[in-house]
């Protein structure tokens, strides 16, 4: 892992286009602003893992799905009127 | 071109393209939106390819009626989304023994008119990842 040592408003370019600075400093966290193009997606490491961890528990067989739908189907709202 | 089959087969029209996969399943980028009567009001998202997974999805107003996401500009532009263009949303499920949960923090978003997904991982913590709804 690469560390670097920056002050506040002090930035890191990382490849084409990807900037990280520091914007503010606090005692036990410091804000950190990112420019990245639109494609790149920036997110937080544990929200992200938490996402992660959501997702594997929700991969599904395909042939039990009917099976699970006709379980749940009485535990939802009816369907919406608008569109 | 034979019309023997009695499945449905997915089409490249029909193949809906997650540019960066869903978190946890990266490597896959390619989905089809399966619905039924066996399913309804539930779908299927099956992943194409070997090892791809599938999910249980709803429409996240079936869960809560007055739910609502904001879609961010960055993920409008991943959509190829034009603004009052209809979209998909779905909640993904995750089954459970008796019952199961509903992720309604991190829906997946689809624009049936560019064919793109994504699943919003930016939203705000209103929601919570895993609702618990009651199985019959």
């Amino acid at each position: 892992m690469l560390v670097f040592t920056r002050k506040r408003d002090d930035a890191i370019v990382i490849g084409d286009g990807i900037e990280v600075r520091v914007v503010r400093i606090g005692r036990d966290s410091v804000r950190l602003g990112i420019t990245a193009p639109a494609h790149i997606a920036v997110h937080r490491r544990e929200v992200y893992d938490a996402i992660c961890r959501a997702n594997r528990a929700a991969a599904s067989d395909p042939t039990v799905l009917d099976r699970l739908a006709a379980r749940l189907r009485g535990a939802v709202l009816p369907g919406p009127s608008r569109s | 071109m034979t019309s023997g089959t009695t499945h449905a087969v997915a089409t490249a029209q029909d193949t809906i393209a997650f540019a960066e996969g869903l978190p946890g399943f990266e490597t896959h980028r390619e989905f089809v939106l399966m619905t039924s009567p066996a399913l309804e009001p539930f779908a299927c998202l099956r992943g194409l390819g070997p090892d791809a997974p599938s999910f249980l999805a709803i429409d996240p107003r079936r869960i809560v009626a007055d739910y609502r996401c904001q879609l961010s500009e960055a993920n409008q532009a991943r959509l190829r989304a034009s603004s009052g263009a209809p979209l998909v949303w779905l909640a993904l499920v995750r089954p459970g023994d008796a019952g199961a949960s509903v992720n309604l923090r991190a829906p997946v978003v689809i624009n049936p008119e560019t064919m793109r997904g994504l699943q919003v991982v930016d939203a705000d913590d209103s929601y919570p990842l895993d609702l618990p709804i009651a199985g019959a």
